[in-house]
């Protein structure tokens, strides 16, 4: 499969009063189209500002310092796909960019919606905003009924305007008249039938997510919604505009485990519908096991370790990732817990070189002074450890 | 919601039920023979003093007094006030028009430049543009009014030789306006000169109003600026900014459709107590200026010890701020879909 | 059975538990020294109270026994301008300007200090009782507060300051019966939060007396929010008692205060024709006074809240 999205060498510090954090150091992976891949680590290790990096929703005091995030964006005109780096995009770009090619969606879904507005304001503004052509589309659909029913001549003079509106809308969104028009206070009515193709195509969206009674759903406010819908209609917000790439930030984290389990079907069937590429992070290394495909392992603001789920759960290969697998409970299983020692490294001053190094159980002399280079061991396996490098050393020489 | 609007009316009579007894209160630290005083109106009636004590219950137990004092209240009468030589209620419809007029066009512009300046403040925080709004916020706050006024008055009405002068209306105008060719609608100066179509009276009126308005606004728009300010930066703060953003929102429309909205809420609140509490402000001011309004009324009325227009001052301004409270709790209702009312 | 500790280990522990709060005072005065307001604010504060100090030695009075007469040269009505023997010139009636400043300097922390002084006090008592007792106390406390709250403040100091009588004393104890029901409202409020907090039925589980839970948990989480209104509290005091004196309900004329002194210059705001700004002086250095000290304790308190507010410390 192609490669979507590659991100090479991204560094990301927070500036704070206590120091720098350096939250990202150097990070690389890739995503292939049409994959579910797994973004794994404890709480804290950089998982949520990669994604954050990815979109370019760094604010200060955070910075994106170095690196690139190459995206093959399909090009409208043509047919083939050109790579961009997203870093070095203007904003305007990157606004065209999200909620249209690259979604998110939020670990809190209460908070990630906003109280003041309905659902179908929040859902039926990812329409407006990147597809105003196809709603416009529809508006002019809806005028040409109406101009047919053959109506008294006040009445079709003002769908005649309508249509001349929604026609230069059509060829031009963001014309100045237009903007002009929208700030005159009866003639902005006009926006009135685009509104209300946007709330019909929410209302669709929403049906096709398997939430009963849109029509009644879209009218209410997301206090009024329990967990489960609210996670429902950010997803909904973040797939309006059928996005090639999606980023799932621990959506299931903070939901009871039958609604996790339905959410994550309803993941599942999307990537089948729509053809979209899912990041797909969490700290839940059962979650990681039944969605994903491939996985990659963070610590600390590292790459660890890069691997298809099957192999990366049976035979581990970075020392993290096997404590990882080491601390899970299992059924019937009678001994203490094993967790790894040590604790999760302050970010302002980590560990030279590998940053697991403290904890490390087959510590090296040399893992403290150089971070080790994410080699491919195997096909399509990765990782950052000088035990396997010896090997491939080894193996070439 | 009728059955809310009026459960908070019923609440209002609690309210004015206590504020009724406060004002006694405050009423019975007179001594009797003050408080017969206030229905003299000739002094060769200071003879009849004890007969007047005893009419008025005056030196009965508190709670008879009290009844005495509340069925009087019912009927209207409130007394008599000697600053305004006329019956208080009467002298509070008389001098209501100046006062609702300063009113009129300051409580727009406090919660309107009040407002812009906060999230203007908020939204470029830490940089030129908001500590400069936070120091002239500031300042704003400290400044005593009175100073205030009178410093503009010495520079836009002794300086630039009567640019901006004290008082309602210029000599001339004011005896147009008393003429029989001006009719008097609503007994507020700029609305009926407007009316009337004579408008050199209603350029006259705004002339007055330019430095009261301009006193009133600095030091109160500073408090609406605070608070916009920081809820504002609360509202940027949250989890659905940041959706926004990433539904690839443009910033202006994050902070005006998203931030703004969530941002409002508090204000609206501070907005509703600033315009009871106008009532405050307003007496410095229309004593500084010499605007014939309840302001400079109450003020004459305290230096000139007369009781029934203070406890009128109290009385009315306590209807206010519960009349305003159950207000904004209404309109806190429309704009929040999360309060329901209760 | 709790093992006996050792004193190495009480010690041991006592440093674990300070530590960080040393390195919160740290952050606090770090962040008071960046400020450049918050300094600016705490320079007006210590410069006003070394001249309330220094008030016997800048302006000597001249009869021993009231001070806070300012002295006349002479019973002319028209000011004076600035000159060599009236440093900031005199005010109607031949009122030394200087001299009424300066001492109005200490009226204005007399002032300040006792109102907020005693309204914290009955504030925090009542409040406490009504957060502690709830039920009917809390009720009649509250609505009590309600009323008191309902009128604005200079109205309602008006009407008792014209039932008491016109007198600074009164003033102040107007100002008290005014000012209590704001810090009675944070001190129940504070309660009223504190009590459903976890920490809270903690350390009720563990056997705490509602008491104890008050002195322990409650007091120390609120001694910042009362700091910060305590502060803008004394500007907003000292500002209403002016404007009381300034409409003649206060200070006695010639009494040292710059509510009082601004009022004379009332009748001056205009001079004659050729010089309409001739007596600026009667006006503008009394309120430039009072105008530096609210702004100090503004600053002050608005410091205080950037700077406690555990919300926005860390921005």
């Amino acid at each position: 499969m192609p490669k979507l999205i590659e991100i090479k060498d991204l560094k990301t510090n927070f500036y704070t009063y206590e120091g720098i954090v350096h939250a990202l150091d150097g990070i690389n992976f890739s995503i292939r189209e049409g994959e579910i891949l797994g973004l794994v680590g404890e709480t804290g290790c950089g998982k949520s500002v990669t994604a954050l990096s990815i979109l370019r929703l760094i604010r200060p005091p955070g910075k994106i310092e170095a690196g690139e995030v190459v995206l093959r964006l399909q090009d409208e005109s043509s047919e083939s796909k050109h790579p961009i780096n997203l870093l070095d995009q203007t904003e305007l770009l990157m606004q065209k960019v999200r909620g249209n090619e690259i979604s998110m969606i939020f670990q809190e879904a209460s908070e990630a919606l906003n109280p003041v507005y309905s659902v179908n304001d929040q859902v039926s503004e990812s329409f407006l905003l990147h597809r105003q052509k196809e709603l416009c589309q529809g508006v002019l659909k809806e005028i040409e009924q109406d101009l047919r029913k053959g109506n008294s001549f006040f009445r079709r003079s003002i769908l005649n305007m309508e249509r001349s509106i929604y026609l230069r809308m059509r060829g031009n969104p963001s014309s100045f008249l237009l903007a002009i028009l929208t700030f005159l206070p009866i003639v902005r009515s006009y926006k009135r039938r685009m509104v209300n193709q946007a709330r019909t195509e929410s209302i669709k969206l929403l049906r096709m997510l398997g939430i009963p009674h849109p029509e009644e759903v879209v009218r209410r406010y997301p206090h009024e919604l329990s967990g489960g819908m609210q996670q429902r209609v950010v997803i909904a917000m973040a797939l309006a505009c059928s996005p090639t790439l999606l980023i799932a930030d621990e959506p299931t984290s903070n939901l009871d485990v039958t609604i996790q389990a339905q959410i994550l079907d309803l993941v599942r069937g999307l990537r089948e519908k729509l053809k979209t590429s899912i990041l797909f992070i969490t700290h839940d290394l059962g979650v990681v096991a039944e969605m994903c495909e491939r996985a990659v392992v963070m610590y600390a603001g590292h790459i660890v370790e890069v691997a298809p789920v099957d192999s990366l759960f049976r035979k581990p290969l970075h020392p993290y990732t096997q404590g990882l697998l080491e601390a899970v409970p299992r059924p019937g299983c009678k001994e203490r817990l094993r967790s790894i020692k040590g604790n999760v490294p302050n970010l302002i001053s980590p560990p030279s070189g590998c940053r697991f190094h403290p904890r490390c159980s087959f510590v090296m002399t040399k893992c403290s002074k150089r971070k080790p280079a994410l080699k491919e061991i195997e096909k399509s396996r990765f990782v950052a450890c000088y035990i396997h490098h010896q090997e491939t050393e080894k193996n070439d020489t | 919601m009728k059955t809310y609007i009026i459960r908070r009316l019923l609440l209002l009579f609690v309210v004015l039920f206590g504020v009724s007894i406060l004002v006694f209160a405050i009423l019975s630290l007179f001594s009797p023979e003050q408080r017969a005083s206030v229905f003299i109106t000739d002094v060769k009636q200071l003879r009849d003093l004890q007969e007047i004590i005893q009419t008025h219950h005056l030196d009965a137990p508190i709670h008879i007094q009290y009844y005495y004092w509340v069925k009087a209240l019912l009927r209207g009468d409130l007394g008599w006030s000697i600053t305004a030589q006329r019956p208080v209620l009467k002298a509070l419809f008389y001098f209501l028009p100046n006062t609702i007029e300063l009113a009129l066009f300051s409580a727009p512009l406090i919660i309107v430049i009040g407002i812009w300046l906060g999230s203007v403040s908020a939204v470029h925080q830490n940089r030129l543009i908001d500590h400069t709004t936070r120091t002239l916020a500031i300042i704003g706050w400290s400044l005593p009014t009175f100073w205030f006024g009178l410093m503009l008055l010495m520079i836009f009405y002794g300086y630039f030789r009567g640019l901006l002068p004290p008082e309602a209306l210029s000599t001339k105008a004011n005896l147009y306006v008393q003429s029989a060719e001006f009719v008097r609608y609503t007994r507020i100066n700029t609305i009926d000169a407007l009316l009337n179509w004579k408008f050199w009276i209603l350029l006259d009126a705004l002339r007055h109003l330019v430095l009261p308005v301009i006193t009133l606004t600095v030091v109160q728009c500073a408090l609406v600026m605070r608070i916009m300010r920081s809820s504002m930066l609360e509202a940027l703060g949250r989890g659905y900014i940041t959706t926004a953003r990433a539904k690839g929102a443009s910033e202006a429309t994050v902070v005006k459709r998203h931030a703004r909205r969530n941002a409002l809420i508090p204000v609206v609140t501070v907005s509703g107590w600033l315009i009871a509490g106008l009532a405050g402000g307003v007496v410095i001011t229309e004593t500084i200026f010499s605007r014939k309004g309840l302001g400079w009324w109450w003020a004459r009325a305290a230096v000139q010890l007369d009781i029934p227009a203070i406890l009128c001052a109290v009385l009315f301004n306590a209807i206010l701020f519960v009349v305003t409270n159950l207000v904004v709790d209404l309109l806190y209702a429309y704009i929040d879909p999360r309060v329901t009312l209760k | 059975m709790r093992e006996p500790k050792s004193k190495y280990q009480f010690w041991n522990e006592l440093g674990k538990s300070v530590k960080p709060r040393v390195k919160e005072l740290k952050f606090s005065l770090h962040r008071i020294t960046r400020s450049p307001l918050s300094l600016v604010g705490l320079a007006l504060i210590l410069i006003f109270a070394m001249i309330a100090m220094l008030a016997p030695q800048l302006a000597p009075p001249k009869r021993l026994h009231e001070p806070y007469h300012i002295p006349r040269d002479g019973y002319a009505a028209a000011p004076q301008p600035p000159s060599a023997e009236h440093v900031f010139g005199t005010t109607e009636g031949q009122y030394d300007v200087y001299y009424g400043v300066i001492w109005g300097t200490r009226t204005a922390f007399r002032i300040g200090f006792m109102v907020v002084g005693a309204t914290i006090l009955i504030g925090l008592f009542l409040g406490s009782l009504a957060g502690y007792y709830g039920g009917l106390v809390d009720e009649i406390i509250m609505r009590l507060v309600d009323i008191f709250m309902s009128i604005p403040t200079l109205i309602l100091a008006m009407a008792i300051v014209t039932a008491l009588g016109h007198s600074l004393d009164n003033v102040v104890k107007a100002l008290i019966i005014v000012g209590w029901p704001i810090y009675a409202r944070l001190i129940r409020g504070e309660i009223l939060q504190v009590r459903e907090e976890d920490y809270v039925s903690a350390a009720r589980a563990v056997g705490c007396s509602n008491a104890l839970i008050i002195l322990k948990h409650i007091l120390p989480n609120s001694v910042y929010p009362m700091l910060i209104l305590a502060s803008l509290d004394i500007g907003a005091v000292v500002l209403v008692a002016a404007a009381l004196s300034f409409l003649g309900l206060g200070a006695p004329v010639g009494y040292a205060d710059w509510g009082q002194m601004v009022s004379f210059a009332r009748n001056w705001i205009v001079g004659p024709p050729q010089n309409p700004l001739a007596y600026w002086h009667t006006i503008t250095i009394p309120g430039l006074f009072m105008l530096f000290f609210v702004l100090g304790w503004n600053l002050l308190g608005d410091a205080f809240r950037d700077i406690l507010d555990p919300r926005l410390r860390r921005r």
